[in-house]
């Protein structure tokens, strides 16, 4: 939260800087598969934020001490290349922002990825932000979901990432980097849509408890949006192949099923 | 009429007994990318693990060589094991061989039984949800591949492909194809025509 007296104007004439709505998104262009040697894998483009996630295992979990007999780990890496943004971010290898992303990611899908299905091992979910203009850690969730989907570990739902923010005492959704840095407040929210439930919610800065609900509504909303790219990202790939044979199949042979 | 479904995605608004889906206040959800058959009510992974079952053949790769068993690598969550005693001759770390799965033990390690070292050769990495694709119906199609491309080849429900002799590469094409499009149809017909050409070549 920048402030003093260098606090440049986030809202001119009504509108964002960028010339955004108060309630409106970057545009989000989701693409599933892109990273061959992993086993799920997902690449984003949310405004000019650009963020790849990769997924790899299950697998046994090493060292062996951190296996649990009972459920599999998820191990998160979220990281920034040290090109990505104009702050230092990355740029000094792991640091504590990294690891606290990492960490309250790694607790989103933990709420959503069947564990039990694998006891001792460990499933390792690589965010690797290429180009960062804020709310990188809600692209990065929503992105990973898509990347977790196609690997083909078994998820109850497909979490997405939002982030919602306080300019003076206007609500505003999805803040890119100027806003995140001298806004009021900022909210990262991760939302199950099946259930509703919400699996991330921090906040930097203050907002009232009416302020919370709002905001809660505005993230659910554009969630829709954010759901829709992520469904369509994941069955476009199926869908174009379909295409070329000009039906989907009714015939073919059934999996074992496990 | 088939749709491809995503993690979360309700499959029905009543409770359904079909593997890979949750029941969450009375209504179905799928927990995996699949297609669903509303009217049969099947469900079938375009993209998921395998779970080792008893009688599944697997390819695997021996990974250590300890007192009285062998660990196998077979490229999933679960480690194979098979008792020296019931080796003939003897194995060596990065022996590829063939297994088929006796039981599966509390650690969720797999018990492998009546290995066969598979010498020379080589060795596909496909999805482990694409593999009944490749085999076919009552294996029609694994066996259309043999027999055209001349190539012996065996295939583990872990996902792992060995092939050896005959034309391997029009083999390996064939299989990356039915990988690719095992989603869509008239695959068979279109591999069929696919192992014709190759062979003129």
């Amino acid at each position: 939260m920048g402030g003093g007296a260098n606090k440049p104007e986030l809202i001119v004439n009504g509108k964002r800087l960028d010339g955004r709505a108060f309630d409106e998104l970057r545009e989000i262009k989701i693409e599933a598969n892109t990273v061959k040697n992993a086993v799920g894998s997902a690449y984003i483009e949310w405004g000019n934020n650009k963020i790849l996630a990769a997924v790899y295992g299950p697998k046994e979990a090493l060292p062996k001490h951190v296996s649990d007999p009972e459920k599999a780990i998820i191990k998160c890496r979220y990281q920034m290349a040290p090109f990505s943004s104009l702050e230092g971010h990355g740029r000094t290898g792991p640091n504590r922002r990294a690891t606290e992303i990492s960490k309250v990611t790694r607790e989103t899908f933990e709420n959503v990825i069947q564990l039990d299905k694998f006891p001792g091992s460990e499933i390792d979910l690589y965010i690797e932000v290429l180009q960062g203009d804020g709310g990188t850690r809600a692209a990065g969730i929503t992105v990973a979901a898509v990347a977790l989907a196609t690997s083909g570990i078994p998820m109850t739902d497909l979490p997405y990432g939002v982030s919602v923010g306080k300019i003076g005492e206007q609500l505003v959704l999805d803040l890119n980097m100027i806003e995140d840095n001298y806004s009021d407040a900022d909210v990262p929210i991760a939302i199950s849509p099946r259930q509703g439930k919400v699996l991330l919610f921090q906040m930097d800065g203050s907002m009232s408890r009416e302020q919370i609900m709002e905001a809660l509504q505005m993230a659910r909303k554009a969630g829709e949006v954010i759901s829709k790219k992520q469904r369509d990202a994941l069955r476009l790939p199926y869908e174009q192949i379909a295409d070329k044979y000009k039906a989907v199949p009714s015939n073919q042979p059934q999996p074992a099923q496990a | 009429m088939q749709r491809i479904v995503v993690p979360g995605e309700e499959l029905a608004d009543k409770p359904l007994r079909i593997d890979n889906t949750i029941i969450d206040g009375g209504r179905t959800y799928s927990t995996l990318m699949a297609l669903y058959d509303d009217e049969k009510k099947i469900l079938t992974p375009l993209e998921g693990l395998w779970y080792p079952r008893g009688g599944d053949n697997v390819i695997g790769i021996i990974e250590e060589d300890k007192f009285n068993v062998y660990t196998v690598a077979l490229d999933a969550p679960y480690r194979g094991l098979i008792f020296s005693k019931d080796v003939e001759g003897d194995l060596i770390a990065g022996d590829i061989i063939e297994a088929t799965v006796k039981e599966l033990d509390k650690t969720k390690t797999a018990m492998l039984a009546r290995p066969r070292r598979l010498s020379g050769g080589k060795i596909l990495y496909l999805k482990p949800s694409k593999i009944p694709r490749v085999l076919g119906r009552g294996n029609t199609m694994i066996r259309q591949l043999s027999m055209e491309t001349q190539s012996n080849i065996k295939v583990g429900m872990n996902g792992l492909i060995w092939l050896n002799g005959g034309n391997m590469d029009l083999a390996t094409r064939a299989i990356l194809t039915i990988q690719d499009e095992a989603h869509t149809n008239g695959l068979t017909e279109r591999v069929k025509s696919m192992l014709e050409a190759g062979k003129k070549v």
